[in-house]
């Protein structure tokens, strides 16, 4: 059986793909600060290890930890990141920095941590998430924004440099989904209003960014690497 | 008539096309278009062969009486189209100063106006069953560009502004249409034009200069096509994918 690595684990997206990877057939490690909505899964194949994405010591060890289970690591993906919004001239040096540190520094050190398995190995995929903010940007996101095009060109070079190791590495950018992240900056009803300006007439939910992360992590996308993969309902051709 | 849904793929008779047939069939009854009727038959036979149904049929893409003469044919034979991938395609090197008229327009014709036509041939029976997908066959040429093939990154350009224009067009009718854009993939239309010796060369010229350091199979791009065609991609439109090995990410 082979193991599946998701951080931001607990909920949302990274919780919806660590629900799917089960279902696939996966062992998969679940890392994130809290359980979260993981306490609900009642599965063998489930290990959930408490760690904070900013702690390259702990990444280190729950990646031990991962490669001691049975069975090769297949993929990483890295779902853990916040979001807050404030006007530009107000965004905190510290917001700043959280966003910097759990969002695009804590997806660099997941990569670290899990990568070098994977080289042994000789083969394995990694999915990370940016956003379609990283390419349109949003009002009050400059923070956030800054983060999600790091990962893009982040992701592009980690690609590059182990393409020939047989390491594929892509991004899914999701456009506004039903998760918890959005309601953090708005009403409930304002998030399901945002469906009548995206050509496919709804909000994204968890499963459509699942899927396409998925698709990534599988055999499917063997000759894919270095993409980023846009799942925003049409909200965004360019 | 197999209980089936239909799937209406051109250039079925090579390549990619060909490879995504053999995929595709194995949940959809395939309509292999294409203007090679031969090579048509034998995507046929090697879907049979492996348990699936699918019909051959000829078309030139580039030709409206011809496409509309196709889609009248399947409507009486087989029934409504549901999913379409338009993979038609020739490839014709030639710098700018030199492309002759004519190499010029069949690689418009065949390309962006044999897309055109097909979806607008498709789009009907999508709309009246409220649902669809289109896959368009573009190439990482519509985004980056290599001397030496104008009309082809002409061609692959339009065809993805092209996706992108009948996807927001379509959003309302739950008709998502999307794009493919391959690297380097190892199919006829590399052999084509060049002598063993040169398709090697192309080959390993290719392949090296790729992060992956490989060409691609047809049978990746058709992973990508499924995926693109399902409901793994059910919020996705007017997008373009590129199974191409690293060569270009934007």
């Amino acid at each position: 059986m082979e193991t599946m690595i998701v951080t931001g684990a607990g909920s949302g997206i990274g919780l919806g793909l660590t629900r799917k990877l089960l279902t696939e057939g996966y062992r998969v490690a679940a890392w994130d600060a809290a359980p979260g909505d993981l306490a609900d899964i009642v599965d063998g194949n489930l290990t959930f290890h408490q760690l904070d994405v900013r702690d390259a010591d702990a990444l280190s060890d729950a990646a031990a930890a991962a490669a001691d289970s049975a069975g090769r690591i297949a993929g990483l993906a890295t779902c853990a990141a916040i979001y807050k919004t404030a006007p530009f001239l107000e965004i905190s040096e510290d917001d700043w920095n959280d966003h910097l540190d759990i969002n695009l520094k804590g997806t660099l050190l997941s990569c670290q941590a899990v990568l070098p398995a994977l080289l042994d190995q000789g083969s394995g995929s990694i999915v990370m998430f940016s956003s379609l903010i990283a390419r349109r940007g949003a009002m009050n996101s400059a923070a956030y924004a800054a983060t999600k095009g790091g990962v893009l060109g982040l992701c592009r070079a980690l690609a590059l440099d182990h393409a020939r190791a047989g390491v594929r590495a892509n991004v899914v950018s999701p456009g506004i989904a039903d998760t918890a992240m959005p309601r953090r900056v708005m009403a409930e009803a304002d998030l399901f209003a945002k469906g009548d300006d995206i050509p496919l007439g709804r909000i994204g939910m968890p499963e459509d960014m699942v899927e396409a992360a998925y698709f990534l992590l599988s055999d499917d996308a063997s000759f894919v690497t270095g993409q980023d993969i846009r799942v925003n309902g049409g909200a965004g051709l360019f | 008539m197999t209980g089936k849904q239909n799937i209406l793929i051109t250039g079925a008779a090579s390549g990619i096309g060909r490879a995504s047939a053999q995929r595709m069939a194995k949940t959809m009854h395939v309509i292999a278009a294409d203007r090679d009727t031969a090579g048509a038959a034998e995507t046929v036979a090697l879907i049979e062969a492996d348990g699936g149904s699918a019909t051959a049929i000829q078309v030139d893409v580039s030709d409206k009486a011809s496409v509309t003469a196709m889609k009248a044919q399947i409507e009486k034979d087989i029934g409504p189209v549901h999913k379409a991938f338009f993979a038609a395609g020739i490839f014709i090197r030639g710098v700018v100063g030199e492309i002759p008229e004519n190499d010029w327009d069949r690689m418009i014709n065949i390309h962006v106006k044999g897309t055109f036509l097909g979806c607008q041939a498709v789009l009907p029976d999508m709309v009246a069953a409220g649902k669809g997908a289109i896959v368009n066959m573009s190439s990482d040429f519509a985004v980056m560009a290599v001397p030496g093939a104008a009309a082809y990154m002409a061609a692959k350009s339009a065809i993805y502004s092209l996706t992108k224009t009948i996807a927001l067009e379509f959003a309302p009718h739950n008709i998502r249409v999307n794009a493919l854009g391959p690297g380097p993939i190892d199919t006829p239309i590399l052999q084509s034009g060049r002598t063993a010796q040169e398709y090697e060369d192309a080959r390993n010229m290719l392949a090296d200069k790729l992060p992956i350091g490989r060409l691609g199979r047809p049978d990746e791009v058709a992973a990508a096509l499924d995926f693109l065609l399902s409901d793994r991609s059910s919020y996705m439109t007017g997008q373009i994918v590129h199974p191409n090995g690293g060569q270009l990410m934007w």
